[in-house]
């Protein structure tokens, strides 16, 4: 048991870190070999000094071939292996249009404002989809299951942004809610409390923009998986038993039906990234999709090389923590 | 009902969808302004209310916003469709070649569309947007070409499983080309699904269009829903309160993906109907008043003219008619007949355990004289596995997979005594695991660790853990090979021995019946057709059907003998015959039998339902 176990993480693990260094590289290539290149179409940015464009022509190595040196010498003196060297560093670069503003500093400031976002975000979503889901498929074709499935076919069909301008323009008139940013600039708290309130008042749009959109898809996909448990044997020996119903459902449905869940919140990462963006825009939200938004507008492209980067990794990070979450409730997965 | 509610729907759909496709085509007839159209504007006509010079008002550059909403659906659908195009061609090419050829081409490709799956797609499509410039023609790409992967991954999953096909493997074996394969085949196959798939796309495609734009990533030459909002949210709607520039478009959006979401999920629902119900709906008792029939106190279980059936689209359909039985103590009755005969629904449906739409329509089923079929929830979960358990066939489905043999007898045992603490109850199921010859350091096996015998050996010791009065085993043997099967046949007789239990055993195979039963009842067409002891039903079968059953079964007696199969096929319940049920296949069949049903009569080895065993009817046939 153990041992398969240990095949099974390593196995994960392995496979985890090839997708990194293949999203490096393509990060890398992406931004080198299309048009809008940092290295030399940025060095044509009239917002940078003369000294600057020196400065990054020798980091970016761009006098070098782009991938591998065959002129001679050092085989590895080339653009993709400077890239990876100041990437070791941790350096991503500076950005074009704050001046002499490291990336990475950026970015870690804008991670920890989406995290505030999107955790309470899935969070709340997975456990109302779930149980919310759970509910409508035991209660197939009554009403709350309709409401359920309707629910979840409006906001499938309802752009995240365009969600969250609807509950801009509900929240501001008739709540009272602030409409941008993370806190209130400029504010003068009188204690920790106010503080505090400001901040939650801040959050409870965009967080509710998030939520409601992925709530609907989890309701869904939870309501289906647990239709397709209810319809096989071992429901029908657990009912054979005399077991009751609520118990069969929590202890023989529940951890089947998680399943397919788990795998779909691990895929759905992607997805997760998307609405950030859109919620970040429409709130002003200062985080990583507003950032890359931004970058974008202004084609500050270290920026958005450094944020795409960070973006891609972190879904594949948080892909491995969900594998490995789900090969511990499946004990048939560690077999494969 | 719901089906054709459902496909309404899909109706809806097609017609909003056709709406917006007609108003995109004749959006210069329409729309009253044109909003490509340069107008000199003075402030006061910016951001005006609806009023009937603008139904929809005026946007921040004093455009009307109705006619700009006609002519954004171009630009969507467009988009839409275009880039959906796109994605299924990639994206189909992908899966039909991953999935068909299984060596390092297959595998390359299927690691390649898991790579593309981890990618944020937003994130890639505005960066991508923002590198290649926001032409109408870039985006249509772009999207297009980074849309491929979940078609890809649809389109191998069913490629795979069309190439596993009995018929495909063979067209290859005689030599099939490749192309041809893929072209008669596979594709054939595939299309269906990658049509419901194509209308998902489209409407992901429109969706990232208009994200695209609201994000200032449009093109910025072309008026479409996404670029309203984009326009409206930077240039201060939101503080104007200018709902109408924004909702509107917003709407637009909405209604488009929603007509293409229901088209997608009605052609889902045709293509790929799913069984609409499930094991834990409730389940009806029967509520006519029993008969007042008295009960001998040695028969433990007793069925008396049950009827089950099933409720169908068309009708109720029957699949077992007025079938009576009786087990007592220490007995083994074998229920035997060609499978879809009513076996397993006649105990399913005595212990009311039928699938959703499955009813009994009559009859009784007696344990110790009481009523399963009339008792209430409470009562007959008392009873379940306390007095009655059932072993199920196939056992890797019957035992849930993601907990441990072990957990899943404690369970049993401690749902029937609250009494027995966890401890405890984990040792009788060690016990319960050793009385089945299963190793006691099992009990922690999942069961997919486990043999198929072991699996069938596990379900027993599951069957045995509250100490039932009588087992109803279904098809315990089947799906296991021929010396697993000897085994477990062993086991459930000493058992039964044992522990003097009556059994009822479901079987289609008469070696089972023959080893380990005291008594027999043949099923055919939902019917008994004959009932008795093994020995005497056996050695001197009554019916036809039995006699027919018997030959095609080989002994050892008798290995010279040549085996015969029955010609025809068991009727279908929705295509009973007339008459007796067996007479299209019987050998003996004269013209009574094709009018009118044979009673069960009274013969020397049993009953059985035959005009042969009627002297008065088989003279009829002959003076004719």
């Amino acid at each position: 048991m153990a041992a398969s176990r240990r095949r099974f993480v390593t196995q994960k693990v392995v496979f985890a870190v090839l997708t990194v260094f293949a999203v490096i590289t393509f990060n890398f290539f992406l931004f080198r070999v299309l048009p809008g290149d940092p290295a030399v179409g940025g060095l044509r940015d009239p917002r940078l000094s003369p000294e600057r464009v020196e400065a990054l022509r020798e980091r970016f190595g761009v006098d070098n071939p782009v991938f591998l040196n065959f002129d001679g010498g050092n085989v590895f003196e080339s653009q993709y292996f400077a890239y990876l060297g100041a990437l070791s560093d941790g350096d991503l670069g500076t950005s074009f249009a704050f001046r002499d503003q490291q990336v990475t500093t950026l970015l870690g400031q804008a991670l920890i404002n989406t995290l505030w976002l999107v955790v309470p975000a899935q969070i709340i979503s997975i456990v109302l989809g779930v149980g919310l889901g759970l509910i409508a498929a035991y209660r197939r074709g009554t009403r709350v299951d309709v409401s359920a499935l309707t629910f979840s076919l409006i906001m499938w069909s309802l752009p995240t942004f365009f969600l969250g301008i609807v509950l801009l323009f509900v929240g501001t008139t008739w709540l009272d809610l602030p409409a941008a940013g993370r806190v209130t600039i400029g504010a003068q708290y009188t204690d920790l409390w106010d503080q505090l309130a400001d901040i939650v008042s801040h959050m409870i749009l965009p967080t509710a923009t998030l939520a409601l959109v992925l709530l609907g898809e989890y309701m869904l996909i939870m309501r289906s998986s647990v239709v397709e448990v209810l319809g096989e044997d071992y429901i029908l020996t657990a009912r054979a038993m005399g077991i009751r119903r609520p118990k069969i459902l929590r202890s023989h449905a529940f951890r089947n039906a998680m399943l397919p869940i788990v795998t779909l919140i691990a895929l759905n990462l992607g997805f997760t990234v998307s609405g950030a963006i859109q919620v970040e825009t429409v709130f002003s939200w200062p985080g990583l999709g507003h950032l890359t938004v931004d970058a974008v507008n202004q084609r500050d492209f270290p920026v958005l090389q450094g944020a795409f980067l960070l973006l891609a990794l972190s879904v594949v990070v948080a892909n491995l923590i969900v594998e490995l979450i789900y090969g511990y409730l499946d004990p048939r997965v560690k077999e494969a | 009902m719901k089906r054709f509610f459902r496909h309404r729907l899909g109706v809806i759909g097609l017609a909003m969808l056709l709406l917006t496709v007609l108003v995109a085509i004749f959006a210069p007839w329409i729309a009253p302004y044109d909003p490509y159209a340069n107008v000199t504007i003075t402030i006061a006509d910016i951001y005006q209310p609806p009023s009937s010079m603008h139904w929809l008002g005026t946007d921040d550059g004093a455009k009307d916003v109705f006619s700009a909403m006609i002519y954004g659906a171009r630009v969507s659908l467009v988009v839409g469709f275009a880039g959906a195009l796109i994605s299924v061609l990639v994206g189909g090419t992908i899966g039909i070649i991953a999935g068909y050829r299984s060596g390092w081409l297959g595998h390359a490709l299927m690691r390649f569309t898991d790579f593309f799956l981890v990618l944020p797609d937003l994130a890639l499509l505005i960066v991508l947007v923002a590198i290649v410039g926001q032409s109408l023609r870039n985006i249509i790409l772009v999207i297009g070409l980074l849309g491929w992967t979940t078609t890809a991954r649809l389109i191998r999953s069913q490629t795979l499983s069309v190439r596993e096909r009995k018929y495909v493997v063979r067209a290859k074996a005689a030599g099939a080309g490749d192309w041809y394969t893929l072209r008669r085949h596979v594709i054939p196959q595939v299309l269906p699904l990658a049509l419901a798939n194509t209308v998902l796309v489209v409407s992901l495609a429109i969706i990232s269009e208009s994200t695209l734009a609201f994000l200032g990533l449009g093109d910025p030459l072309l008026i479409s829903w996404g670029q309203m909002l984009n326009l409206g949210f930077t240039r201060g709607a939101v503080g104007a309160g200018a709902w109408w520039a924004m909702i509107p478009p917003g709407m637009a959006i909405v209604w488009v993906v929603l007509a293409v979401t229901l088209i997608g999920n009605a052609l889902e629902d045709i293509l790929n109907p799913k069984l609409g119900r499930h094991h834990l709906e409730p389940e009806v008792a029967v509520e006519t008043p029993p008969p007042d029939v008295p009960v001998s106190a040695e028969v433990l279980f007793q069925v008396r003219d049950l009827s089950v059936g099933f409720e169908m689209p068309s009708g109720v359909v029957t699949a077992v008619e007025d079938v009576s039985f009786e087990v007592s103590r220490g007995r083994v009755l074998g229920l035997v007949g060609e499978s879809g005969g009513g076996k397993t629904t006649t105990v399913l449906g005595a212990l009311r355990l039928l699938p959703p739409n499955g009813r009994v329509l009559g009859g009784e089923v007696l344990l110790d004289g009481r009523d399963l079929t009339r008792m209430d929830d409470a009562a007959l979960r008392e009873l379940r596995w306390n007095r009655v358990s059932i072993v199920f066939q196939g056992a890797m489905n019957a035992l849930n997979p993601v907990r441990t043999v072990g957990s899943q007898v404690v369970e049993a045992i401690r749902t029937h005594d609250e009494s027995i603490n966890q401890k405890t109850a984990l040792t009788q199921a060690g016990e319960l695991l050793e009385l089945v010859g299963i190793p006691r350091r099992r009990i922690g096996s999942y069961p997919h660790e486990l043999s198929g015998g072991m699996r069938q050996r596990s379900m027993i010791a599951l069957a045995l853990a509250c100490g039932p009065d009588l087992v109803i085993a279904d098809e315990p043997t089947t799906a296991l090979d021929v010396m697993t099967q000897a085994q477990i046949l062993d086991l459930l007789e000493r058992l039964q021995r044992e522990l003097s239990l009556a059994m009822v055993i479901v079987t289609h195979d008469l070696g089972v019946v023959n080893e380990a039963c005291h008594d027999v009842a043949v099923m055919y067409g939902g019917k008994i057709v004959e009932k008795g002891p093994v020995a005497r039903v056996f050695t001197e079968p009554q019916h036809p059907y039995t006699r027919l059953l018997l030959e095609a079964f080989p002994t050892l007696d008798d290995p010279g003998r040549r085996l015969a199969s029955i010609p025809g096929a068991p009727p279908l319940l929705t295509a009973m015959p007339a008459g007796c049920r067996f007479a299209p296949r019987c050998p003996s069949a004269f013209d009574l039998c094709r009018e009118a049903e044979p009673p069960l009569y009274e013969t020397s080895s049993g009953v059985a339902a035959c005009f042969l065993a009627d002297p008065i009817a088989v003279a009829g046939a002959r003076s004719d």
